[in-house]
């Protein structure tokens, strides 16, 4: 949904990042508005997890030049959990197994911290309870998740939907789905589309990551962005990502290189 | 005249132990378990102290270990009345206790419950030191010094499949050095939880050995908490003999203690058998925590799950050494074992050796070992939630902990354990 | 036939390294007194500073115990029953191949490594010893006209003293322990390598250690120099004849790397292992390690371990530069009676440093095959860490494997990894692979090899070859 008097709420510009010392990002610029939901796609290695990482704060990834701002605030001096508390959330491609830890105290722990940051009141642990099982239902998740540990023995859509739930339940103002449609059937993919748009709003924005025009039929994006080399390489509308999907990325990528060649 | 130095320093060594309180105050040999005490006393004699170049002493405190044997022996003997001061849990629980205490017959006044039998001074001497045999450790020093100062054994039959969980505290002294000694018979199909709580006074010391034999088809849960306080030493040999079919499953919680050593023994006689080890050592100030297991298999299509971990901060020293014994005869053996070291600490140390012989071809062996502080991905997924770092902390950590912890038998809960643990880390 | 029986018989095939070169050799008396050692100095003419160096670490050795805590179970050597010093008769050091002994020519021709110049090894240069001196050294002036020196250790104590004296025995010190010390106060020769600034060696540089007589100790002595920025990657190859008795041979190795340098050292191990009763076979007792002194420096050593009847073995890396790197690849292959004892010590004492272990132990018959390592974390070295992997295969039910990692972390930025496991190939696999066409043999081989892949993968290509025809042969020659 495209309003240009909507909130800006991240812009970034001109971001360099690194991982190991190795340029990943190479000048990134984009600016995302309430309300908008925004692909990204690209081919394996073309910077877009890194991307998502950088907005995350992942301690690898190093800023080496360039700005990002959420709701005109400086997003890369916060520690990545204030950048939780105060809207920004990134569904992982590999959501992290973490034995012993109980996904129920994870998941209230979590959403406890972004209530405080928006001065609701914290839940006690029988009223999170109701909260997460009706959220439960939103995803078609069996109640028996909560009870395991932090996504241990997952299968893959599990984790995803996993990572969904934790979506619906911090609410945030911006959310970057990181390759959320791989490793899902198509019946999963139905479930977290809905989802996602169901969580979308007009106050909000969404950045998805993906590989496929699959997720995109399920989710129409405003804006699709084409990432190569570290840099976006072009952007268009929904039809972008149509016409990727016919003729692939290289046409794309020799027309962005070809003038740099002697 | 390098043989005279070699002598020299053996005198030494011997002179020192000789000198002890602990072995000065010991009584004279005597009674029906007189020659168990002559026995490990001539072991000593002959040994003297662990030295550093026995590996398994290697990375031993060795003066904090001969300090506990500064401390006088406390003779238990019922006739010694001391009053009972014993921080046992007020919650109600579902089974039966009994109390070993300096100065109290634990079966005194006491009516055994169906299933539990006392054995008999002409069973015991029949019995006693059998499954040490077996498990090959009569030639260990910490068996040899709890040999020595052997007066009083606890001795019981089990048998049944609907018996209550049996709960047995081990208590210590202040300022003393006591020991005990427990023997347990568990028969053929028997069902049975045990829970032992060591726990340990200021400046106090304690030996304990138990020797347990399980029977045919039996299933014994066995959790095992030893919990310590300021300047309190403990070693513990646990032999344990599975007899065919049989199923044992161990979980083991040490903290608190200036100097603590766990020794696992276990054979697994005619195969067929499962082996369950779980243990958490949690070590903090200046503390030493020691967990040492070996498993023998002497039959074919034993099974062996085994989970160490350990965490250590401060200046503390955490130690696991995990034997794996697998002779010919033991084909299809499955075992597994890994080790889980958190060093949260600047000046913390982690030693930790697994060790497997294996001669049988048709096995399946794994072990594995890290040593890593909390893992980054995992802190900045929790971070990433929003959760502040101390918190993303305090519940990997307690989900670090509750892995093992759960595996305690139900009495296990009442001693809060895991809040206890987390203090201070 | 059960498979396990057939795997048996597979293992089991002759050595065909065993032959005797018959040629004059020229050995001084058994036994080992101050007086022998001031006879190996001087019929080396020897500097006054090395032969001090030996008479120290001999007085060392005299303190010291012959160590038994690898349990290797061996009758004890009488050291006074080796010859230490035995030279093919020549006069000194040929200037030409062409003046050395057609026979020795003959013998290396006949172990693969050709030395004459119509026929030698394109791109390896070869430092080929004959018992205890160096006969020939290939490709020495081209090697020269890069500054890189390669020659054996007399000829670089004769002509590059200064070098020697500096390095010599800092990294292993001449009373590390009863073997190095022995080594030291005794070694005859070995190889010297000398990479200087910048420099990337143009080819790989191999010795072949050769032992012809039986009653002679072997005791070479290696040196490897990497300046800053410099590479070099090094390559070892062994064999003796069979004798009924059994010969001692105690090498020591040193690796020292610079800032930014890289040395990578492999080693094919074929020393001859005794016959199926345990009879004969060379005693391995060697000591190698290397320190990577300089800041992003880098050693790895790589080692296929199929011979001896006694191998003890821990080629190490003292990790002291900020954030170098060590590396320890191994096969061991035993087999009858052949005990092993091999393993790695990674010490990390800089920040950043990080250690990669991969063991493959393979034992068959009734051998005994363990890992033994140590991995160290000191109290600097945050931000250090190690991956260790340690895998065994068992082949018969008579073989043991035994696993001994020793882990100790003083440091908790520092993480370590340690993975074991234990296999046997299972009729499954073999039955599935035959299934699909492949001969016993084959498939054995398969197995056995892809066990080994990671490791073959970090021997030089060259080589590479040869340890899986090496494995292939110890496992009948279905492959080679």
């Amino acid at each position: 949904m495209i309003n240009p008097d909507a909130e800006l709420i991240l812009e970034i510009s001109d971001l360099h990042a690194s991982v190991d010392d190795q340029p990943i990002l190479k000048g990134v610029d984009l600016k995302i508005h309430a309300g908008e939901i925004h692909a990204v796609m690209g081919r394996n290695g073309s910077g877009k997890s890194t991307l998502s990482k950088v907005l995350a704060g992942h301690p690898s990834y190093k800023v080496s030049k360039g700005k990002v701002l959420f709701r005109g605030e400086d997003l890369l001096v916060l520690e990545p959990e204030v950048r939780a508390r105060i809207g920004v959330f990134l569904g992982f491609q590999y959501p992290v197994e973490i034995p012993g830890v109980s996904n129920l105290e994870f998941l209230r722990v979590s959403t406890n911290s972004r209530r405080k940051q928006l001065e609701v009141e914290e839940l006690d642990p029988f009223a999170f309870e109701e909260l997460v099982r009706s959220r439960l239902n939103l995803l078609q998740m069996d109640p028996i998740f909560l009870e395991r540990s932090v996504n241990e023995g997952f299968s893959g859509g599990e984790k995803k939907r996993n990572e969904i739930l934790q979506m619906a339940l911090l609410e945030p103002i911006f959310s970057i789905l990181d390759e959320t449609d791989s490793g899902l059937d198509i019946d999963a993919l139905r479930i977290v589309a809905a989802g996602v748009n169901e969580l979308s709003k007009k106050e909000t924005a969404i950045l998805l990551i993906t590989h496929y025009q699959r997720l995109l039929n399920e989710i129409t994006p405003d804006y699709v962005h084409v990432m190569g080399f570290g840099k976006i390489l072009r952007t268009g509308g929904s039809e972008l990502a149509l016409e990727l999907e016919k003729s692939g990325y290289e046409w794309l990528e020799e027309e962005s290189v070809s003038p740099l060649r002697p | 005249m390098v043989r005279r130095r070699i002598c020299i320093a053996f005198k030494a060594v011997s002179m020192s132990f000789h000198d002890s309180k602990w072995f000065n105050s010991l009584p004279t040999p005597k009674g029906d378990l007189e020659k168990i005490q002559r026995r490990g006393r001539e072991y000593l004699d002959l040994i003297g102290m662990p030295k550093k170049s026995d590996e398994a002493w290697r990375f031993t405190d060795l003066s904090r270990l001969s300090s506990l044997f500064n401390l006088p022996f406390l003779l238990n003997n019922p006739t010694n009345k001391i009053r009972k001061n014993i921080p046992l849990p007020s919650s109600k629980f579902e089974g039966f206790q009994l109390v070993i205490s300096p100065g109290f017959d634990p079966l005194e006044s006491v009516d055994l419950p169906d299933g539990f039998t006392q054995l008999s001074t002409a069973e015991l001497d029949g019995i006693l030191g059998r499954t040490i045999d077996k498990c090959s450790c009569n030639d260990e020093w910490l068996v040899a010094v709890n040999n020595s100062c052997t007066y009083r054994v606890l001795g019981l039959r089990i048998n049944g499949d609907n018996l209550p969980p049996l709960e047995l505290v081990l208590d210590s002294r202040e300022d003393a050095f006591v020991a005990t000694r427990i023997v347990l018979i568990v028969e053929s199909k028997t069902k049975f939880d045990l829970f032992q709580v060591l726990l340990g006074k200021n400046n106090s010391a304690h030996s304990h050995l138990l020797e347990m034999h399980i029977g045919s088809d039996a299933c014994v849960n066995h959790g095992w908490l030893a919990r310590g306080t300021k300047e309190s030493g403990y070693f513990a040999t646990l032999a344990i003999e599975q007899d065919i079919r049989s199923q044992y499953a161990f979980s083991s919680v040490q903290e608190g203690w200036s100097f603590g050593r766990l020794e696992q023994k276990i054979v697994q006689e005619s195969g067929y058998a499962s082996t369950a080890l779980r243990g958490l050592q949690v070590s903090k100030g200046k503390e030493q925590i020691v967990n040492n297991s070996t498993i023998r298999f002497d039959g074919p299509e034993g099974v062996l799950d085994q989970l160490q971990k350990a965490i250590a901060v401060d200046y503390s020293h955490s130690i696991f050494n995990g034997s794996i014994e697998v002779p010919r005869i033991a084909q299809r053996t499955s075992a597994s074992q890994l080790s889980r070291n958190l060093l949260l600490s600047k000046h913390a140390r982690i030693d930790t050796k697994p060790q497997l012989k294996i001669v049988a071809d048709d096995v399946k062996c794994t072990h594995g070992a890290t040593v890593s502080q909390l893992q980054e991905e995992q802190v900045f997924y929790m971070l990433s939630r929003g959760i502040s770092h101390e918190d993303a902390m305090r519940l990997l950590l307690k989900g670090y902990c509750e892995e093992i912890v759960r595996t305690l038998p139900v009495s296990g809960s009442r001693w809060g354990v895991l809040s206890n643990l987390l203090e201070g880390v | 036939m059960t498979s396990s029986n057939l795997l048996g018989e597979l293992v089991s095939k002759p050595y065909k390294y065993g032959f005797v070169t018959d040629i004059e050799t020229e050995k001084i008396s058994k036994g080992l007194t101050e007086d022998v050692i001031r006879l190996i100095s001087s019929k080396k003419q020897e500097p006054e500073f090395l032969l001090n160096f030996r008479l120290k670490a001999y007085k060392q050795w005299l303190k010291m115990q012959e160590p038994d805590w690898a349990e290797l179970g061996y009758p004890k050597v009488n050291y006074q029953d080796i010859i230490y010093y035995a030279a093919p008769k020549q006069n000194q050091k040929k200037a030409s191949l062409d003046e050395v002994d057609p026979k020795l020519l003959e013998t290396f021709d006949k172990l693969g490594i050709p030395l004459s110049e119509q026929k030698r090894l394109s791109n390896v240069a070869v430092d080929a010893v004959f018992d205890s001196v160096s006969i020939a050294t290939t490709y020495k002036e081209q090697l020269a006209e890069h500054g890189v020196i390669f020659c054996s250790i007399s000829e670089a104590v004769n002509e590059y003293p200064e070098l020697v004296e500096r390095y010599l025995g800092t990294v292993v010190p001449c009373n590390d322990n009863f073997f190095a010390a022995l080594n030291s106060a005794v070694f005859s020769d070995g190889s010297f390598v000398y990479i200087p600034k910048g420099i990337e060696c143009p080819m790989e540089l191999s010795s072949y250690f050769r032992i012809n007589s039986g009653d002679i100790g072997q005791f070479e002595r290696t040196l490897i120099i990497a300046e800053d920025r410099a590479s070099v990657s090094y390559l070892e190859g062994c064999t003796a004849p069979m004798f009924d008795t059994n010969t001692l041979h105690a090498a020591v190795v040193e690796l020292i790397a610079l800032e930014d340098s890289s040395i990578k050292y492999s080693t094919v191990q074929n020393w001859y292992s005794g016959n199926e009763e345990g009879v004969g076979g060379i005693y391995n007792f060697v000591t190698k390690r290397g320190q990577c002194r300089g800041a992003r420096s880098k050693i790895s050593w790589s080692q296929v371990e199929t011979g001896s009847a006694i191998t003890w073995k821990y080629p190490s890396c003292i990790l002291q530069g900020e954030g170098s790197v060590g590396e320890f690849y191994s096969v061991a292959l035993t087999n009858n009676l052949q005990k092993a004892d091999t393993g790695t010590k990674m010490v990390h004492i800089g920040a950043d440093t990080k250690s990669t272990i991969v063991s493959k132990g393979i034992s068959a018959g009734k051998s005994r095959n363990s890992y033994r390592g140590l991995v160290q974390m000191g109290p600097k070295a945050s931000g250090a860490r190690n991956y260790s992997q340690c895998d065994s295969m068992l082949i018969g039910d008579q073989a043991s494997a035994n696993t001994y990692p020793y882990i100790r972390s003083q440091q908790s930025m520092a993480s370590i990894e340690h993975e074991a496991s234990t296999c046997r190939i299972s009729e499954d696999q073999l039955f599935y692979l035959q299934s699909r066409g492949i001969g016993f043999e084959e498939a054995v081989s398969m197995m056995v090899s892809g066990f080994c892949r990671d490791v073959f993968n970090q021997l030089p290509m060259e080589f590479a070859a040869e340890a899986d025809k090496l494995l292939a042969l110890k496992l009948e020659g279905s492959v080679g």
